[in-house]
């Protein structure tokens, strides 16, 4: 009999058949892996789990026994402990106040017991080995401290099922080692792991078996000793991936079209020169805040750089804003699309038509052109929607990437700076993301990509430049480039700390 | 997502219908009587008197699209009454130029606002309930607790080009419904102004001039409280630092009766003018009702939030939320 086991699950949202039929268990003590692309229905699983949404039909038993809870408050009450994607944390509040936050040890009056909670604070973060200080405010924690906090407050609670969204999304290898470590200790000591997660590695490696999901189905698990990666991603997906797109490689000979010379702004980066010819894929790799996103931002004309030249086609510029940038042909696809990049209140053809018609001023709209534009992206950048006019939230991670890549390729840039282009998409978008750079970088486009993801760079640009500390500190070709390589000069230790 | 705004506007005409015709029923006359409620006369009484609220509740909406909030505007009607009554009453200026200084008072202080709000990055709320403060003041510094009375040197019955000076409001409201409606769905301003409403940051980001934008919502607010003002001053003869007291928060509420979401990112102009009607319909209505005198506040209330309570269950249902 498993800990954990999810009987024929539904769930539906509206005309969106989130779940359907969802039925697999989770043994006692083992590390389990749920994977599946975006919109294969994890993230629904998790929240019915957590007792944020409330199956259609179906049961969750626990221990054998039907687990009826109708909130997270519920939930960590009877053993299931979450760390969620999302920081999930207060800001305002200390390390302390969050792990308690919600269920605080009072006095019999109800007065806050704040020894008592510190003392337990500090107990549990030495178990976890996070030298942090319970009375620090969460806003100044890093990422990975905020990880385990989360699983703290998890423990706190004596949870006998610990489930882990995405926890290692924004942790560097370091904190990853750290994390895991943790994660194996706690499994010896009998708690139970769900880990939903995009990384195939990591799951490798922590986890015992491995559930399949797809479009809200369940495909199989998986023993990890008898299956291999490629299979679990076939599983995944379906079906083949897309073949990769050949190019040219670009002439070197030919005047770059976007020149940064001893380029400096503080504190994020300085002295960062670098030149990018058309029909080039540079990639940007460097650990989470070594000033990638900073430098990409500064050249789009969002921030002021405090020293140095940019130079667009041989003329030094000075942007003021996103839209002078814009104007000399460049394009920004940012990071977190959700924040940065969409309008969700607007339909996704709106969306596509934005920065072109904030570059033309303020003037009528012409409806069939943006209507024909918008079309002629969907169907070539193969974004999956039900029509043009639904709104970013009805379309999948993937997609809604796509939209933004999509809305800045109206504009035709001439270069193309891309921020973690493949971020929380599934494995086949990537594919097609990938191929979309490399068709445009065929046709002459220059591309920027800031990547963290070093399978994506060594497999998709041309050359490799290293960002440390907000400083250049080599380039390499992509070609015969390898991990160790790009690594060793991208690390330094990076401990976990506050 | 236009379609919507139609739907979402349709049902804000069905609720102004269901209101006309409850009254037209609850208040049906005896035999031999005239309806009270149900004629030309008080129709174009209702109109009048809304036109005030919807003329202004046109700027608000925009502002509150853009995820801003204005709270100036009743502040705004009542300096304008003020300048325009001064300057034709006791400087002896022509009523239009008296006007056009009061229509320029309403640009400044819209303008005021943005600048507070884009460059020294007060939330609207303070920075709008600041301004509401120094304008009213102003309104009370200049007359004194006088008055000035504009009927006086008005002509009466007063007809422009054949039409009766009571038209003047509804015609105006109507006319810049049209123009705003039209440039909030069909330019690129409008469209922006939705993009600044539902996201600033993806909107700064995909390179849509922000402060810009924001500033033009605040003057646009401005000036049509101003003309408002002007309306209020014409129809009602007098410049006032009293008049219009509390009417921010009818003329916001209009807008968001009309569909607006304080948000930011959603409403329509036309929706906010129907929304003014409604409000200007029970305001008319309530008081003909014997003994619904003093519960005529409490059911303007209720309306409010049973229409907004309504709406969003309409949304969701759609799965549009």
């Amino acid at each position: 009999m498993g800990a954990l086991e999810f009987k024929d699950v539904h769930k539906s949202f509206g005309a969106v058949r989130a779940l359907r039929g969802v039925s697999f268990s989770v043994a006692s003590g083992e590390a389990h892996a749920v994977v599946g692309e975006n919109g294969a229905g994890k993230s629904t699983l998790l929240k019915i789990l957590a007792g944020i949404a409330r199956p259609d039909r179906g049961d969750i038993l626990l221990n054998g026994v039907r687990f009826d809870h109708a909130s997270p408050r519920d939930a960590l009450a009877g053993g299931v402990g979450m760390v969620f994607q999302e920081r999930l944390a207060f800001p305002n509040l200390t390390v302390t106040g969050n792990i308690f936050a919600g269920r605080e040890i009072t006095f019999a009056g109800g007065r806050l017991n704040h020894r008592a909670m510190r003392e337990r604070t500090q107990a549990l973060l030495a178990d976890l080995r996070v030298p942090v200080d319970p009375d620090l405010e969460m806003a100044h924690a890093s990422a990975a401290t905020a990880q385990l906090v989360q699983v703290a407050r998890a423990l706190a609670f004596d949870c006998r099922v610990l489930v882990l969204d995405e926890p290692t999304t924004s942790l560097t290898d370091a904190e990853v080692d750290h994390l895991f470590r943790i994660l194996q200790e706690l499994k010896s000591r009998g708690v139970t792991l769900l880990f939903v997660s995009h990384r195939l590695p990591e799951v490798f490696r922590l986890c015992d078996r491995i559930t399949v999901m797809r479009d809200g189905g369940f495909v199989g698990t998986f023993e990890r000793a008898s299956t291999t990666p490629e299979a679990i991603v076939h599983a995944m997906v379906g079906r083949e991936p897309p073949a990769r797109v050949d190019r040219a490689m670009p002439a070197m000979s030919a005047e770059p079209v976007l020149a940064v010379r001893r380029l400096s702004r503080t504190p994020w980066f300085r002295d960062v020169s670098l030149e990018i010819r058309p029909g080039e894929i540079v990639g940007l790799f460097g650990l989470v805040g070594s000033g990638r996103t900073e430098l990409l931002e500064t050249i789009f004309g969002l921030a002021k750089p405090t020293s140095g030249t940019i130079v667009v086609r041989g003329r030094e510029v000075a942007f003021e804003s996103a839209r002078d940038a814009s104007r000399a042909g460049l394009a920004l696809v940012p990071e977190d699309r959700q924040r940065l990049g969409l309008h969700f209140n607007l339909p996704i053809r709106h969306n596509m038509a934005l920065p072109r018609a904030a570059r033309e001023g303020l003037g009528a709209i012409r409806g069939a052109r943006e209507q024909q534009s918008a079309a002629a992206l969907v169907s070539s950048l193969g974004i999956r929607a039900a029509s043009i006019n639904v709104t970013p939230d009805a379309l999948s991670g993937g997609n809604q990437q796509k939209v933004v890549a999509a809305k800045w390729l109206a504009t035709e840039p001439s270069v193309l700076l891309l921020d973690e282009p493949t971020k929380g998409v599934d494995v086949g978008a990537k594919f097609e993301i990938h191929n979309l750079i490399r068709e445009r970088a065929a046709a002459g486009m220059a591309c920027l990509v800031v990547s963290s993801d070093l399978p994506e760079v060594l497999s998709l640009v041309d050359r490799i430049l290293v960002m440390r500390e907000g400083a250049l500190c080599g380039e390499l070709a992509a070609a015969g480039a390898t991990d160790a390589a790009v690594m060793q000069l991208a690390a330094h230790e990076v401990a976990v700390t506050a | 997502m236009t379609s919507i705004w139609r739907a979402r506007e349709f049902s804000t005409v069905l609720i102004l219908l269901a209101e006309v015709l409850f009254f037209a029923w609850y208040l049906w006359p005896e035999a031999g009587r005239s309806h009270p409620f149900l004629n030309s006369g008080n129709f174009l009484l209702i109109l009048k008197y809304s036109s005030i609220y919807g003329i202004a509740a046109i700027g608000a909406a925009v502002v509150i699209i853009s995820g801003g909030i204005d709270l100036a505007p009743g502040a705004i009607i009542a300096l304008t009454t003020v300048i325009t009554g001064y300057l034709f009453v006791e400087a002896g200026w022509p009523l239009w130029a008296g006007a056009s200084v009061g229509l320029m008072v309403g640009a400044l202080a819209g303008l005021l606002s943005s600048w507070l709000i884009v460059r020294m990055r007060l939330p609207p709320f303070i920075a709008t309930l600041g301004v509401m403060g120094i304008l009213r003041g102003t309104a009370f510094i200049i007359t004194e607790a006088r008055f000035y009375d504009l009927s006086a040197k008005l002509p009466r019955n007063w007809h422009i080009a054949g039409i009766s000076i009571d038209w003047l409001g509804p015609a105006v409201m109507i006319a810049l419904a049209v123009v705003f409606q039209r440039l909030m769905t069909g330019y690129q301003w409008g469209r922006s102004v939705s993009a600044v409403g539902g996201n600033e940051t993806a909107a700064l980001f995909s390179g849509i001039p922000v402060n810009w934008i924001k500033t033009t919502t605040y003057v646009l607010s401005g000036t049509l409280a101003a003309v408002s003002g002007v309306v209020l001053a014409v129809v009602q003869g007098q410049g006032k630092a009293d008049l219009a007291s509390g009417y921010e928060l009818d003329i916001i509420a209009s807008a968001v009766v009309g569909g607006a979401s304080l948000v930011g990112g959603r409403g329509s102009v036309a929706g906010a003018v129907l929304g003014a009607l409604i409000f200007g319909v029970l305001r008319n209505a309530l008081p003909q009702i014997p003994g619904a005198t003093f519960y005529d506040r409490l059911i303007v209330g209720v309306v409010v939030i049973g229409i907004v309570v309504m709406d969003q269950m309409l949304t969701r249902r759609s799965g549009n939320a």
